[in-house]
């Protein structure tokens, strides 16, 4: 069982890592990355989320929709429980953790529309993993979404400062930098954890 | 207050009608799903190890890591095995045909999630594939890629893909032999 | 609103990936195979042609507050029912496309639009918005399919053109493709993660350059215009 979650923590944030080898969540990322404090916040909000919404999906596939045959609802399901988890965690830090909120607040609507929350999710079942492996799997998903969207955000501090044609001002000059952070990452796939 | 109730049940309805034509079509396409699913695990089976039918045998697998089920084939020529196990990206399903003698009669990838142009190449039609998924036939529990000792060489860029087929493979007829 | 002016944004100006700079997880992700660009390019079409039309219809009946998650639930139904059918007919593109077809439920490709485009206008213009921007995003995962295939694997069209079996197309994701050169001398790298953010990254470079070119030229022809008046 431990080793099987430590595989699983180290397969989703270094060997599998949400970004850069499964592409998930790639709008946030690439969106939310200009500065390394902002990604921090997106990342810890995202861990939060992920964590969460692997938990309350695997109870509701688990307990509702596979005993009554739903399998077909889940996508719909799954995305709602999303949705109305990202507005309730909302108004929750509002009224109980004002400071955490104010540190989060304006990146949690847009974790709805993060495919690596549903992705996450659509995996866990996909995978059949238990409810600790799909918690674990959720957290560390999130953390190396957050290694990534961290490391992407302190390149894209200095590439500020370099110079680059013309054209590829904005987004282009990120994709490269971002296709480079994914070939570094690839050292990690020849590793084969227990 | 009486404005919430509202949006809700408004929301509620909305998801109602879509769910119920969900349900709709997922009635109409739920056998041919189905068919589809079987249509491809028979082929897989056909593929390793030509048989009149095959019957399972009624063990409990969940006494073998990964097995899924193991099948006789109803006219003496071995078993197939169904295993699931983890390849580099995500779970590898695939039958394992084996002969009386334990030996390899072929394997066939039922699905996977490998890197595509890489690890992909394993479940792959064309002719690197076909040529990789060769070299399994007549090999015995002791099989391993080429860099573990053993014989089958693994596919380009693809050393985890390969070396998990080939363990997984192993297992198959090392537990087939222990049925005896 | 015209027809041709909103074919031209769907491919060229306001190109969802080029140029609004959205939908791009699956635009990475899956252009490793003809198939599965053509496959993913036209399942988003479909079902943002379906979400626009229906959104359009009943823009005027659904409170403000909540459009959004009306939007979702209706969007999370037809990538179902898309799902459906592919599973029972498609089901080798099913399988290449994985995760990524219920994933087309978060592509703000079809709620940007949704908010965008089709509270604002008729069910037509939706109709055929929804048409114009699911080609534009077709055109682009062909293109990134095209460069990275060719590329990484020396072949055209794999899984689409069945060339042993002479020359026809297939949807069962088994055609061999039109082999171009050996496999042996392809940079497999641009089959993997780092390709995709690579070709992504040049495309939108090359896409920025023509706009530019093609503002400053315009920009050069009115000057020579309001000189000429003077």
């Amino acid at each position: 069982m431990l080793t099987n979650i430590i595989s699983i923590s180290l397969g989703a944030i270094l060997v599998n890592n949400f970004i850069f080898s499964q592409f998930l969540g790639c709008c946030p990322f690439l969106g939310c990355s200009s500065k390394v404090e902002t990604a921090t916040g997106m990342g810890i909000a995202v861990v939060f989320v992920m964590g969460l919404a692997s938990a309350i999906c695997w109870v509701i596939d688990t307990y509702i929709l596979v005993p009554l045959g739903l399998d077909f609802l889940k996508t719909l399901a799954f995305i709602l429980v999303i949705a109305s988890l990202v507005q309730f965690v909302e108004m929750f830090l509002k009224k109980s953790i004002p400071s955490l909120y104010s540190a989060l607040g304006i990146y949690l609507p847009l974790i709805t529309t993060n495919c690596a929350v549903l992705g996450v999710v659509l995996l866990n079942v996909q995978n059949h993993y238990n409810f600790i492996e799909s918690v674990v799997y959720g957290i560390t998903g999130g953390l190396g979404f957050m290694l990534a969207i961290v490391l992407f955000a302190s390149v894209r501090e200095r590439v500020q400062f370099s110079e680059y044609p013309e054209c590829f001002e904005g987004f282009p000059i990120c994709l490269v930098s971002a296709g480079l952070l994914a070939l570094a990452f690839m050292g990690f796939s020849g590793m084969k954890i227990f | 207050m009486k404005k919430i109730l509202k949006l809700t049940l408004i929301l509620f309805l909305v998801s109602a009608i879509v769910a119920g034509v969900l349900g709709v079509v997922n009635e109409m396409t739920k056998d041919r799903i189905e068919e589809q699913k079987q249509i491809k695990t028979a082929k897989a089976y056909a593929a390793v190890l030509p048989s009149e039918g095959y019957e399972e045998l009624e063990i409990d697998t969940s006494a073998y890591t990964n097995i899924e089920s193991i099948s006789k084939a109803t006219g003496g020529e071995g078993y197939v095995v169904q295993t699931t196990f983890s390849g580099a990206q995500g779970n590898i399903t695939m039958v394992v045909g084996v002969s009386p003698d334990y030996k390899c009669t072929g394997i066939s990838i039922i699905s996977h999630a490998e890197t595509s142009g890489l690890g992909a190449n394993a479940a792959s039609t064309s002719d690197i594939g076909v040529n990789w998924r060769a070299q399994f036939v007549g090999q015995d529990k002791n099989m391993a890629i080429t860099k573990a000792g053993g014989t089958i060489d693994a596919l380009t860029g693809a050393t985890i893909t390969s070396r998990s087929v080939a363990e997984a493979a192993a297992n198959a007829i090392s537990v087939v032999e222990s049925l005896g | 609103m015209n027809i041709k002016k909103q074919f031209k944004e769907g491919l060229i100006t306001n190109n969802p990936v080029l140029v609004q700079l959205i939908g791009m997880c699956a635009t990475m992700a899956i252009t490793t195979t003809l198939f599965n660009g053509v496959g993913m390019g036209l399942s988003v079409l479909i079902i943002l042609t379906c979400c626009n039309v229906v959104v359009s219809a009943i823009r005027k009946i659904i409170p403000n507050e909540i459009r959004l998650a009306i939007f979702v639930v209706i969007i999370a139904g037809f990538v179902t029912i898309v799902d459906l059918l592919l599973q029972a007919y498609i089901p080798a593109l099913s399988e290449a496309l994985g995760v990524f077809i219920p994933l087309i439920v978060v592509n703000c490709i079809i709620i940007g639009r949704a908010e965008a485009f089709c509270q604002k206008n008729t069910i037509g213009a939706s109709f055929f918005d929804g048409i114009f921007q699911g080609l534009g995003y077709t055109v682009v995962l062909i293109i990134m399919c095209v460069f990275r295939e060719l590329v990484g694997s020396g072949k055209f069209g794999t899984g689409l053109i069945d060339v042993a079996n002479g020359f026809k197309i297939t949807m069962d994701g088994t055609g061999g493709g039109i082999e171009l050169f050996s496999a042996d001398y392809g940079a497999t790298i641009m089959l993997l993660p780092f390709g995709g953010f690579i070709t992504l990254g040049l495309l939108i470079a090359l896409m920025q350059y023509m706009l530019k070119k093609s503002a400053k030229k315009k920009e050069a022809a009115a000057k020579a215009v309001k000189e000429g008046e003077e």
